[in-house]
């Protein structure tokens, strides 16, 4: 129904010339932002093709691949972001396992960036106005912004298929998964003309849309590592990729929920598109004071990040609980669970090393995920500069190590808030239940972790304090993160490499004697990116691209 | 005049970005109390010398003192005692107009209650809408009540203008004017070549990243002509026309201009004839804008565009 409504309203649109113009925009497009897509593509390509390529090679035999699912098994917060592994002794099982969740938030997010810049990212600059004031159908914008995601997705999920057949993947398993990557981005270009409707500018618009995603994949993880009822995975969108079941069963129908939804939301996108005014969204400002409070940097960094500071307390206490309920879970789950009786001991109590590493690795996971927003903190002292908002407050009275200061202090203060919030909630929760766990025992381990937060965030201070114009590396100290802590430890890496994530360093604080020499060797390097962020930014001009 | 009277004082500036040089030994001198004119088409070089000035870019060379202090190094004291408006305002979206005015006074150290209400009055801005609703004139006008309600020496402004209207524009001209009185210098860049006109004491024009003319209206005047517009009651003689020069007749019309301290002799002429109407237009800045640069475009004709 949804499809032939979205159909019919396309031909009545082309009809009556609202969408004119849109092929040509669409080129245009492509051509200029088509290469923002890129990054994304060849990351999710990456992830999958290395899969198949570094398997054989990792885990030669039989007893190897054994060993690792029984480790995958026995680390039940894996399951949490990558779901439940359904055959890792094959090397296209293990790809289905490492890359179909993040392959499709891959996906999903560079669907989202891609419809909210064509779309509200156009109107706040003013360059949608120059276009809608062209010969150009009303509906065209939103279609041009619809087609750059789902293009992008399809090469995304076409490259990635491709990529890793040749790396030596089976065409089967390896198109079936490359298309969950395509269908993932498919619902989110979906999900991200409808909010760009709803918000009044881009940040407001892709906050929805990352914030909606973010939820349903949390949701996702947590369902089926606690082994939820299934209607909990079919009522998410993102259960149903997961249903297809690469290399295990290989299913092609879960695929077709996800188009209809594609074509629900588009058709929502489009009629509220259709009756909203330029430049305005659904919620419309009101009046405001015609005084001002704010007369500090410190005062201005808080203010510009307000609603991104509540919206992630709310989303931090929200993960301790989902870590927190797991981690009173984890009794019951191993009963039917050799993995995971292993991991907690035959007797159901656990030895306090094994529950301090699964604490350690849940809070490094809320600690790498907390610098996310730190590292968006600081793009957004970037995106004020290129915005010509820094400079009217560079020519007061304030000296450009103030400003910094004042942004540094934001970017930094808020993930710790963020991840002593988790903590604490985890604590609370996995106090009671009988793993042994203290709420100290979880809240300490939380601030042990805080360091290494500070140590990300600080690669993105000295990116955007010296060389401003490589802002996409200021995510580096993430992604590293990210692949060494979470992925690395299945590759058999390396100390030294693995060394690179400064979660690597983290101290076990419930250990008899911990080691916190770790913690001393990461503060150094946080330091030294802070020098060299606060240096480059003294030294450097301002706004100049 | 003393070198201590300047307060902005500039000998040989250069400025690159990569390998395109956007000021090529620029030489500007503002002196206390004047309006100074800072005049020339976009991409000539002005916002560049200004953001130099302001210590936002570094110079890569030439002599530079801004009241008495040198921008890149002693920023904070020097800022503390100016104030800047940029061409192109950008606010920030969920703030309002009015926390902006308050949140730019607070930075560069308080602003003048009493004046500040006056100013909003005056310019008819509404402070309490959020920056992403604002016009472009009315962000010019947020800058403006901020940077005219504090007590500075000197103000840079930056094409403040550009977005106003008519009435708005005889506004900035009266408040400029009033700045003026109490003691303000002012650094005024503009393309609008009547504003700087009516408001300036002193103008430097520059091109192509160096300043080809400085001086009073006067002094620039100087060397341009008067234009002539008359309706004459006989057809008159070019060939005894002798001051008159450039002359068009059209039947009874006479179009023509005169070297502007010849305007009497020329009157003299005419005279003679039977004048029925006549306008009188006296040099513009304009006609000496299009002048210099039809006179630099000829002499750079023959290089790459």
């Amino acid at each position: 129904m949804s499809a032939a409504t979205a159909a019919d309203r396309a031909a009545a649109a082309s009809r009556s010339g609202t969408l004119t113009g849109a092929a040509s925009l669409l080129r245009t497009t492509l051509k200029h932002d088509g290469r923002l897509l890129a990054p994304w593509v060849v990351i999710a390509a990456a992830l999958s093709g290395s899969s198949v390529l570094v398997y054989p090679w990792v885990f030669p035999t039989q007893q190897d691949r054994e060993a690792l699912a029984g480790a995958i098994g026995g680390n039940p917060a894996l399951g949490l972001i990558f779901g439940p592994a359904h055959d890792l002794s094959t090397a296209d099982g293990f790809n289905a396992w490492r890359a179909l969740a993040l392959g499709g938030f891959l996906a999903a997010l560079g669907a989202i960036f891609a419809v909210t810049r064509a779309t509200r990212g156009q109107e706040d600059s003013g360059q949608a106005e120059l276009l809608a004031s062209g010969v150009l159908g009303r509906g065209s914008r939103l279609l041009t912004a619809v087609g750059m995601g789902l293009i992008g997705s399809f090469l995304l999920g076409l490259v990635a298929a491709l990529v890793t057949v040749l790396c030596g993947g089976a065409w089967g398993p390896s198109v079936l998964l490359c298309a969950t990557f395509t269908a993932t981005g498919w619902m989110f270009t979906g999900v991200a003309a409808v909010t760009a409707q709803l918000g009044s500018d881009a940040r407001t618009a892709s906050s929805i849309a990352v914030g909606t995603l973010g939820v349903l994949f949390v949701l996702r993880g947590f369902a089926y590592s606690v082994e939820a009822p299934s209607w909990t995975i079919w009522a998410n969108p993102l259960g149903w990729t997961m249903e297809t079941r690469p290399a295990a069963g290989d299913r092609w129908w879960p695929i077709l929920p996800t188009v209809a939804l594609t074509l629900l939301l588009l058709a929502v996108g489009f009629a509220l598109q259709a009756r909203r005014d330029f430049g305005q969204g659904a919620i419309s400002p009101k009046a405001g004071p015609d005084r001002g409070t704010v007369r500090s940097p410190l005062r201005l960094a808080l203010r510009l990040n307000r609603g991104p500071i509540i919206t992630w307390i709310i989303a931090f206490a929200g993960l301790g609980v989902v870590f927190g309920y797991f981690a009173t879970s984890l009794p019951d789950l191993a009963k039917n669970d050799s993995g995971l009786q292993t991991f907690l001991g035959a007797d159901g109590t656990t030895s306090k090393a094994l529950v301090s590493a699964f604490l350690v690795t849940i809070l490094s996971l809320v600690g790498i995920i907390a610098a996310v927003p730190g590292v968006q903190t600081m793009l957004k002292v970037r995106g004020e500069e290129t915005e010509d908002r820094v400079e009217p407050l560079i020519a007061t009275s304030v000296a450009r190590s103030r400003y910094l200061s004042a942004n540094v202090l934001v970017a930094v203060g808020g993930p710790t808030l963020y991840v002593l919030v988790a903590g604490a909630v985890v604590g609370w929760l996995a106090s009671g239940s009988g793993l042994g766990v203290t709420f100290d025992d979880a809240f300490w381990q939380a601030a042990a972790t805080v360091p290494a937060v500070w140590t990300v965030i600080a690669v993105s201070v000295a990116v955007v304090g010296a060389r401003p114009a490589l802002s996409l590396a200021a995510w580096l100290g993430v992604l590293a993160s990210f692949a060494l802590t979470l992925l690395g430890p299945t590759f058999g890496l390396d100390d030294w490499v693995l060394g690179i994530s400064p979660f690597w360093h983290l101290p076990r604080t419930q250990a008899t004697s911990p080691d916190y020499t770790g913690l001393a060797w990461i503060t150094l390097f946080t330091l030294g990116f802070l020098v060299l962020g606060f240096a480059g930014f003294r030294r450097r001009d301002l706004a100049r691209q | 005049m003393s070198a201590s009277d300047a307060v902005i004082d500039v000998r040989g500036l250069t400025k690159s970005y990569g390998s395109f040089q956007a000021l090529k030994g620029l030489d500007l001198t503002v002196e206390r109390g004047q309006v100074h004119g800072f005049l020339g088409p976009n991409g000539a070089g002005k916002s560049t010398t200004i953001r130099v000035l302001l210590g936002l870019l570094r110079a890569d060379g030439g002599d530079l003192r801004v009241l008495g202090r040198d921008p890149w190094r002693d920023v904070v004291p020097l800022h503390r005692r100016l104030a800047y408006v940029p061409g192109d305002v950008s606010l920030w979206p969920g703030m309002t107009g009015g926390e902006a005015i308050d949140l730019l006074g607070a930075l560069r150290g308080g602003l003048d209650e009493r004046r500040r209400a006056e100013l909003v009055e005056r310019f008819e801005l509404d402070p309490t809408k959020r920056g992403r609703q604002y016009s472009k004139g009315n962000r010019q006008k947020v800058a403006l009540v901020a940077a005219l309600a504090s007590d500075v020496e000197l103000l840079i402004l930056d094409e403040p203008t550009s977005g106003l209207d008519p009435l708005m524009e005889n506004v900035f001209q009266e408040v400029v004017g009033e700045a003026k009185e109490r003691g303000a210098s002012v650094l005024l860049s503009s393309h609008i070549l009547a504003e700087a006109e009516s408001l300036a004491d002193r103008l430097s024009i520059i091109r192509d990243g160096v300043i080809v003319r400085t001086g009073t209206l006067e002094d620039l005047r100087g060397n341009t002509s008067t234009t002539i517009r008359a309706s004459l009651a006989q057809v008159p003689d070019p060939a005894r026309l002798t001051v008159l020069r450039d002359v068009h007749l059209d039947g009874h019309h006479l179009t023509a201009s005169v070297a502007s301290d010849h305007v009497g002799d020329a009157m003299e002429e005419l005279t003679g004839w039977g004048i029925t109407a006549l306008t009188v237009e006296p040099p513009s800045l304009e006609s000496l804008f299009l002048r210099l640069y039809e006179d630099e475009g000829t002499l750079t004709g023959g290089s790459a565009r």
